[in-house]
């Protein structure tokens, strides 16, 4: 944990000096709002001495000087929010596309970690979070010294007496911040993790609510959102106090300030009529405020830093980007698909051992295999045997303990994952499917695919059955995770995809696992003709497998089984 | 503001909490109010007070006011934070009452923003407005009856410009941010939504290169928000300008207007500052109002879809047979859409088994459903135990069957509290039968951390024949008498799904099996097979 908060400050220092720049407008104007602040008091205070005892300068005169101090300070207050909040918004903007950007480029290994949810809360809430980062503690920790010292300059010209109470109370506030803030930046990580478990435990209940509504467990899941809930809440009180407690702080040393002034000139005004006197006091007395504002902002401020890092080291606990590891930029020769499709890709596997974690022991244990250019395989075998593991590694998402895999005989971890990516087509176990029609979850896999493309794809993975049954057809609106659509006929939604994609190496991963066998060869006849000059894997255990042409091996686990390693090797 | 009423009507039982709250806070403002009229007072030469009574009053009511203040805040986000969590829970209770069938097309990120951001733009509607603009009438009582004393036109003046400040302004920025602070819930929504597509789909969006295109929608949706927020933020600013000049009017009045005596003056000027001071949040509070407002409708609008099948309002009791009867069903899942079931009629005999076959879309799972009452036929009834379930509590009904789906999920915890959730009472013995009988206790047993080892999001530490056979045990665990298993063999081996099959034959007796599925293995015994076609079931020989 200590490494992770020593980073964590280097980077928020890091993000403070990038928003220094920004904020730097924020700090003049309200450092100008302290200026036009203390000059107005001063004016209050020749008002009231004028009106106990008329002077040289008219009162109208400084009635309307005041009206345009007081003018002039509203417009100010209002341009340096505005600066802040731009500030805040570039900070934002800035970091939310750079966390997003390094979550999806290091890719889908992330959720072996973490819950989707957990990510999303990073990308989003703790990105919010760092808004007071930005736009209130750049500005404010600058304005908490140089503004009190302005206000103090003009204190001391008045009364000195005055200025030493001022600056002692002044002084109180920092010791007093400290005392109470002790553990602030620990209450805030603890709050910051309630929220996202809170988030997190709710999105992966609500993704299966109906699994448990029909379980008849809907109340007892309630107790435990309630439990989570007064969790957040305690934790969240715990940040307050402490914010609550500086606050008193401030607001103990403001009105001592204010009553030992008072106090002091008092003291020494008991001579009636001592108009100057009145004056000087009005003037000190209202500069108390003064004083104490930009404190009270730093304050506030505080607690915008303290959340601020505890959103940094979710940032910087994220794993470096798998691309950090790989040697950039080199690609396979055939990185066009054309001349790709051309000469084909051809997969090895020499000697490849893998195990997902340590404890649950291998998932490939020394899997050796050749797969030419345009070739096909069939990997069969129980489940859990490491079929999908080999899917996974020529995805990219996986990388061996040892052994190589190689593609067209280069090393698979040198080529960067996206373009790993560009020359795969895949079919998945679960597909994911997102909340709009289905043309748009097929069209995903390539959007500047042409009309005939996307038809051709339809038809070839017998979309069109179902989808001539809907109201709408094509532009069915599906949900999360396509509710509307039965398995199977998601299922075909994630081949259409593959067929749209149109990519030189096809790994499908159980493709035609929840078809009936009617729909199933028929889907398995289409993948034979899309199979023509690619090279094609498919993990089945479907009886019907045999449709597909091509090699048959067996995993069993985590070994391809002796007999037939041979015959294909 | 009548989706305010309802907000504050659920949070009845926190009244408590909230009246102490409000009381501390004005007893907070009093001494607030009287620290600062005396301040001014003393420096006047302490001429109403004594020179020894004053100082004495000002230590007091200072130290009152830091104490009752840090107090008032205190309770005030106490009684809060416990509103709201309130809400949360109130919001999960009737949100899982209508989603027996899932989310639907709600999703997620949409519904998870509702339970955190839209119930925390609520925070403010006690606390930052309720409490301040309660001490904000009594304040100005105070301002009038004091200033009024001096001189009644100076107190209207003063009077006019607080009530502006306290009361026109922010209900004047909030007025104007209703529109904005509706887009601005629903922006975070959106961008809550895309965020969430973009993470959970990271497969897809490796493989299809879509990397770009997830960033792209997420920027476009987050200029949305920061628009939304820069809008209510503009508001919330020219509102703060606002009140900032109506108290500086309001101290240049009182300057001008007290005169003389000077003691009078400072005093009722300070009364004056610190009487805006105290309102000095209203003004923002106003200008988020907008939102709050839009939050409380999303929050309450989410659970208020009518329920497809809500219990009867008197519900009979659960029989204790267990025969199932559809007769004479018909169903169609739209009204456009063909009707999937057309004149259904099935017995099944309690302690049976039977299989369902049927093409996809012959309207095998939506027997299921229908079972369950997760939809409800056009016509005809499905009877359990003789009564029909219509007049049946859900809960109850459900209680009687179990489902293993296609969509049935597997949560992010331990296959331990992955399988409890079907029967929370049960032994490790029994945890291990259903697992064995699911063809998957040989491999949880060889895990390091056993039944307490972690599934993964979606099930994903396992593979997917694993992961459905996990969901298998779970079912087999159910205490429910009618077990149905939709597809119990999709994702699996043939060899598994065989011994599955083969255990399956031996499992408790009295309890119904129901095995809809594809086609058979010929491993099953079966007691009947029913074959759907035209919407109808036709008996097959077993």
């Amino acid at each position: 944990m200590d490494v992770t908060k020593k980073a964590a400050t280097t980077w928020l220092k890091q993000q403070g000096s990038l928003g220094r720049r920004a904020a730097a407008g924020a700090i003049l104007l309200g450092l100008f709002g302290i200026l036009l602040a203390i000059i107005q008091a001063g004016v209050a205070a020749f008002l009231l001495r004028g009106l106990i005892k008329p002077s040289g300068t008219p009162l109208i005169t400084l009635g309307l000087l005041f009206g345009l101090l007081a003018l002039a300070r509203a417009a100010l207050s209002v341009l340096a929010d505005s600066a802040a909040f731009t500030a805040g918004a570039a900070g934002r903007r800035r970091l939310r596309s750079e966390i997003l950007g390094r979550l999806l480029s290091i890719g889908p290994s992330l959720l072996r970690h973490e819950h989707s949810a957990t990510l999303s809360s990073i990308v989003v809430d703790k990105i919010e979070a760092l808004d007071g980062l930005f736009a209130r503690w750049i500005p404010a920790a600058t304005l908490a010294i140089a503004g009190p010292v302005l206000v103090l300059l003009a204190t001391l010209i008045a009364d000195p007496l005055s200025a030493l109470i001022l600056a002692l109370c002044g002084l109180f506030v920092p010791v007093g911040m400290a005392a109470a803030g002790i553990g602030a930046a620990a209450a805030s990580r603890s709050q910051m993790q309630a929220m996202t478990r809170l988030q997190t435990r709710f999105v992966d209940r609500m993704r299966g609510i109906g699994t448990i509504v029909l379980a008849g467990r809907a109340e007892s899941e309630a107790e435990a959102l309630k439990l989570a809930a007064d969790d957040l809440r305690r934790r969240t009180m715990r940040v307050l106090r402490v914010a609550f407690l500086s606050s008193a702080a401030l607001d103990c040393a403001a009105a001592v300030a204010l009553v030992a002034i008072a106090i002091e000139q008092g003291r020494s005004l008991l001579t009636p009529g001592d108009a100057p006197g009145i004056a000087r006091a009005l003037f000190l007395l209202l500069l108390v405020p003064e004083f104490f504002a930009p404190l009270r902002a730093f304050a506030l401020a505080y607690q915008d830093r303290m959340s601020g890092l505890a959103a940094a080291e979710a940032v910087v606990a994220l794993p470096p980007t798998t691309q950090d590891g790989a040697e950039r930029g080199i690609e396979p020769p055939a990185t066009a698909p054309q001349t790709v499709a051309a000469h084909g890709i051809s997969i090895a596997f020499e000697d490849v051992h893998l195990s997902w974690d340590k404890a649950r022991g291998k998932a490939l244990d020394g899997v050796t295999f050749r797969l030419p250019a345009g070739g096909t395989l069939i990997l069969a075998g129980p489940s859990g045997a490491g079929k999908s593991t080999v899917i996974e590694i020529l995805l990219g998402f996986v990388r061996p303990d040892s052994g190589k895999v190689l593609l067209n005989g280069i090393e698979i971890s040198s080529i960067v994952p996206q373009a790993l990516a560009r020359l795969t087509a895949w079919i998945g176990q679960r597909p994911v499917l997102f909340a709009t029609s289905i043309r748009e979850n097929i069209r995903f896999a390539r959007p500047e695919a042409s009309a005939e493309e996307l038809d051709e794809a339809i038809r070839l993975a017998h979309v069109e059955s179902f989808v001539a049954d809907l109201p709408d057809g094509l532009d069915t609106l599906i949900g999360e995770g396509g509710y509307g659509l039965s398995g199977g006929q998601a299922q075909r939604v994630a081949i259409a995809r593959a067929f749209l994609k149109n990519a030189p190496l096809l790994l499908l991963d159980e493709p035609t696992a929840h078809l009936d066998p009617a729909t199933e060869a028929e889907v398995l006849d289409s993948l034979n003709r899309l199979a023509l000059g690619r090279t094609v894997i498919m993990v089945s255990h479907s009886a019907q497998a045999h449709l597909l042409s091509g090699r048959r091996l067996n995993i069993v686990a985590g070994r391809l089984q002796q007999g037939e390693r041979s015959g294909v090797a | 503001m009548t989706e305010i009423l309802r907000i504050f009507a659920l949070w009845r039982g926190r009244f408590g909490w909230m009246a102490a709250g409000l009381v501390l806070s004005l007893l907070a403002l009093a001494a607030g109010l009287a620290l600062m009229a005396l301040a001014g007072r003393m420096t006047a030469a302490a001429v109403t007070l004594g020179v020894l009574a004053a100082p004495i009053l000002l230590r007091l009511t200072g130290v009152a006011r830091v104490v009752l203040r840090y107090l008032e805040r205190i309770i005030t986000h106490e009684a809060t934070f416990r509103a709201l969590a309130d809400l949360r829970l109130w919001f999960f209770r009737n949100l899982a009452a209508g989603a027996a069938g899932g989310l639907g097309f709600r999703r997620s990120g949409d519904v998870l923003s509702r339970l955190v951001s839209d119930v925390e733009a609520l925070d403010g509607l006690y606390s930052r407005i309720l409490v301040p603009v309660v001490g904000a009438l009594l304040t100005l009582l105070l301002l009038l009856l004091v200033l009024g004393a001096q001189d009644a036109w100076l107190a209207l003046i003063v009077g006019v410009l607080f009530a502006a400040a306290a009361f026109l302004l922010p209900w004047l920025a909030a007025r104007a941010t209703a529109a904005a602070g509706q887009r601005l819930a629903e922006a975070i929504s959106a961008l809550r939504v895309s965020v969430l597509d973009a993470v959970s789909g990271l497969r897809e969006v490796r493989v299809f290169g879509a990397e770009g295109r997830m960033l792209a929608a997420v920027q476009a949706r987050e200029a949305n928000l920061l628009a939304a927020q820069r809008q209510v933020a503009g508001y919330a600013r020219l509102a703060q300008a606002g009140s900032f000049l109506c108290a500086q009017a309001a101290t240049l009045a009182v300057l001008l207007g007290a005169g003389a005596p000077p003691a009078a003056a400072v005093g009722a000027a300070f009364l004056t500052i610190a009487a805006f001071e105290a309102i000095g949040g209203l003004p923002r509070a106003g200008a988020l109002a907008g939102y709050a407002i839009a939050s409380a409708r999303r929050v309450l609008g989410a659970v208020a879809e009518p329920l497809i099948a809500p219990d009867p309002p008197e519900p009979a009791p659960l029989p204790r047979e267990t025969g199932l009867r559809f007769e004479g069903v018909h169903f169609r899942w739209q009204e456009r859409r063909a009707a999937v079931l057309d004149g259904l009629t099935m017995d099944i005999a309690p302690g049976t088994r039977v299989a369902i076959l049927g093409p996809s879309g012959a309207g095998k799972s939506t027997l299921a459903a229908l079972a369950l009452r997760l939809a409800v036929p056009e016509e005809g009834r499905i009877l359990l135990g003789g009564a029909d379930i219509a007049g049946l509590r859900a809960t109850d009904l459900r209680s009687r069957i179990a489902l293993l789906s296609q969509n049935t999920h597997l949560f992010d915890d331990t296959i331990r509290a992955n399988l409890l959730l079907a029967r929370p009472d049960a032994d490790e013995s029994a945890l291990w039968a259903a697992l064995d009988a699911a063809q998957i206790g040989d491999m949880v047993r060889l895990l390091p951390d056993r039944l307490d080892s972690w599934v993964g999001e979606g099930g994903l530490r396992f593979s997917g024949g694993q992961g459905r056979r996990l969901a298998l045990a779970r079912v087999l665990l159910s205490p429910a008498m009618i077990v149905i298993l939709d597809e119990p063999g999709s994702g699996l081996d043939l060899e598994t799904e065989q011994a599955f099959l083969t255990t399956l034959n031996a499992l408790g007796r009295g309890r119904t099996f129901i095995l809809i599925a594809h086609r058979l293995l010929g491993v099953e015994k079966l007691d009947r097979i029913w074959r759907l076609s035209g919407g109808k079931a036709i008996a097959a020989a077993a």
